[in-house]
């Protein structure tokens, strides 16, 4: 862009913010009711997890004493300390952010290269390559776990990181799905000014299709990554050894058949949260992009 | 500029091939178009064998089961179409079938809605969104085991949040998961309040994509709020409603976690679930090879919604306004 659009563009940016403080005024109602609704929104979402978190601060002889909406009495943080010292929870912790980081980076880069190939490069069979892709979403993996966990058997792969990882991290159709529909939204007069300029399928891709899909990306990330966190039958199968033990099953195993430790499973699941929290937070300024795109005109 | 053909090729689109008489330079194409395939290819493969190895495979040893009587353990037996002929004279299965459907129809509808409102919410530059965003997506990132057993106890008829709330209006609730009417219901209603979030994250993707130079352009002609989303944002998120319907309903249909936690397919059959009958075939009576045939069924059944989707979005979908 010319230094003169640049200021036409940057005064036009200042007239507009005026404008819309403006606006924003008149709209104080809206405000209000938009608020109320997050509000309440918020109420529903997150009043199980206040649940939760009393039943995880009660000690265990005052979990069937009374009814679950009891205040803790005392309120005690000796589950949390339990979970973490006596049942091992930190290197749960450990093995699943290993497992949910790997399979979070594959995802972006071979999902992403995928994703690319179906929306904008044309090649024989393409469309029907994608709804195979699609189609293997549409079958219940309860079944398919049986033979996918003999083929990793007959590789010896049970209980191995790769055996664990390997099915997911070379990108999955979901992932691929997902950014092959932003990618398809993006204007093709980009791409086809760089064409122009000489630039190859590679440049292309790193120079102006990654920078606009910021947002996408970071929404793949973060599903990819909670997913994998979350995931419980999978690790179930294939591990049985405390080395590789995620979290999933970890809390779980505080069900057993002489009953549930109901506060220890509670502390558990705000430990396994947390992490999660303070990622997601993180990432979601990413899933904002500023929007400087005046490019295109 | 010249105006290039939208039909997704590279065939004559690469500018710098048309000279001035626009005579296409034949041999040119041809390789352009063979490395441009080549490269395609290049990069679908990791995933492609990734899918090849444990998807495909596992998918068509499940055909293959089906055609079988297999107790997981020892040798199968051959049976041909015996298992599909049970299955479609049983009960039971059309009963799973017509549940599933109606599980979807319960959840997708109100869970789209919500979650296309959140997100129109929290694009505005509403101070505090960030936050907002963060708690909405909490329900979403709980393990299923815990949070099916809390939900328990907020549906627990006598001690209960919920009947506890609606006590304070006078209203009696029912008996919630151990009711025949209320059970699929209340476990719609938890799948809404864990995926609605997660469900806002894609419109929240989705919006940041629209230029707002288009609502600009529409403001300078005049129009409302509620003419703006449905001429601007509503086809331009057409995409991203593809993508959240297909996707959803696929995973609806197959819901098994929150049926295994909180009823176990009761009271009686009153939430059994395809996907949860096929768990109980497979795992709990050990006829895997029925089981096969019921996932085979239900995968049909999804091939055939979401060819429908596939149709209605065709002419529906715009992926870009240039």
């Amino acid at each position: 862009m010319t230094s003169v659009s640049t200021e036409l563009a940057s005064s036009k940016a200042v007239a507009t913010e005026r404008e819309a403080r403006i606006r924003s005024f008149r709209r104080m109602p809206t405000y209000v009711a938009a608020y109320i609704i997050l509000i309440l929104g918020v109420v529903v979402s997150l009043f199980p997890y206040f649940l939760a978190l009393m039943t995880a601060l009660k000690a265990p002889d005052q979990i069937f004493s009374s009814s679950a909406w009891s205040l803790p009495h005392p309120a005690t943080l000796q589950n949390f300390i339990d979970v973490v010292v006596k049942y091992n929870f930190l290197a749960f912790i450990w093995h699943t952010l290993i497992y949910a980081a790997v399979l979070t980076i594959g995802q972006l880069i071979f999902s992403t290269l995928a994703a690319y190939a179906f929306a904008r490069m044309k090649f024989p069979g393409r469309d029907q390559i994608f709804w195979l892709y699609l189609a293997t979403l549409m079958v219940p993996n309860i079944v398919t776990l049986i033979p996918l966990f003999i083929i990793l058997r007959t590789f010896g792969l049970v209980n191995t990181w790769v055996g664990l990882v390997l099915p997911f991290v070379l990108g999955t159709p979901f992932g691929i799905f997902l950014m092959r529909q932003f990618f398809l939204t993006i204007p093709r007069d980009l791409e086809n000014a760089a064409r122009i300029d000489g630039a190859g399928t590679m440049q292309i891709l790193f120079q102006v299709i990654l920078p606009l899909s910021r947002p996408i990306m970071a929404t793949l990330a973060i599903i990819t990554f909670v997913q994998a966190w979350n995931t419980f039958l999978w690790p179930l199968i294939v591990t049985d050894t405390g080395d590789m033990r995620v979290l999933t099953v970890g809390i779980a195993a505080f069900q057993s058949n002489y009953g549930t430790q109901w506060n220890l499973m509670m502390a558990a699941t705000f430990i396994a949260l947390g992490p999660l929290l303070i990622l997601f937070f993180l990432f979601q300024k990413h899933i904002v992009r500023s929007i400087h795109l005046s490019g295109f005109k | 500029m010249q105006r290039i053909r939208q039909d997704g090729g590279q065939s004559t689109a690469g500018v710098a091939v048309m000279d001035r008489s626009g005579a296409v330079k034949g041999r040119r194409l041809f390789k352009a178009e063979r490395v441009l395939a080549l490269q395609a290819y290049a990069f679908l493969l990791p995933s492609f064998l990734g899918l090849l190895v444990f998807s495909l495979i596992p998918i068509v040893a499940v055909a293959v089961i089906s055609f079988f009587n297999w107790g997981l353990i020892g040798q199968p037996t051959f049976v041909g179409l015996k298992n599909y002929s049970l299955m479609f004279g049983s009960s039971s299965f059309w009963h799973s079938l017509l549940l599933t459907l109606y599980y979807v129809l319960l959840n997708i509808p109100m869970q789209t809605v919500f979650a296309l409102l959140l997100a129109l919410l929290l694009n505005q530059k509403l101070p505090g969104r960030g936050f907002f965003r963060t708690l909405f997506v909490v329900p979403w990132m709980a393990t299923a085991v815990a949070m099916g057993i809390v939900w328990q106890w907020v549906f627990d008829p006598q001690y209960g949040t919920l009947n506890t709330f609606l006590s304070l209006f006078h209203i009696t609730g029912p008996a919630w998961l151990s009711s025949t009417a209320w059970a699929m219901p209340s476990i719609a209603a938890v799948n809404i309040w864990q995926y609605t979030g997660y469900n806002m994250l894609f419109f929240l993707a989705g919006l940041q994509g629209i230029p707002p130079d288009f609502y600009e352009a529409a403001s300078l002609d005049g129009a409302g709020p509620v003419q703006k989303f449905f001429t601007i944002t509503l086809p331009l998120l057409s995409p991203t409603m593809f993508f959240v319907l297909v996707t959803d309903i696929i995973g609806s249909a197959q819901v098994f976690d929150t049926v295994y936690v909180m009823t176990q397919g009761g009271p009686g059959n009153a939430t059994t679930v395809l996907n949860f009958t096929i768990f109980q075939q497979a795992f709990e009576f050990f006829h895997a090879g029925y089981a096969s045939a019921l996932s085979m069924a239900l995968f049909a059944l999804l091939l055939i919604v979401t060819l429908i989707q596939v149709l209605f979005f065709r002419s529906r979908t715009i992926y870009d306004l240039s």
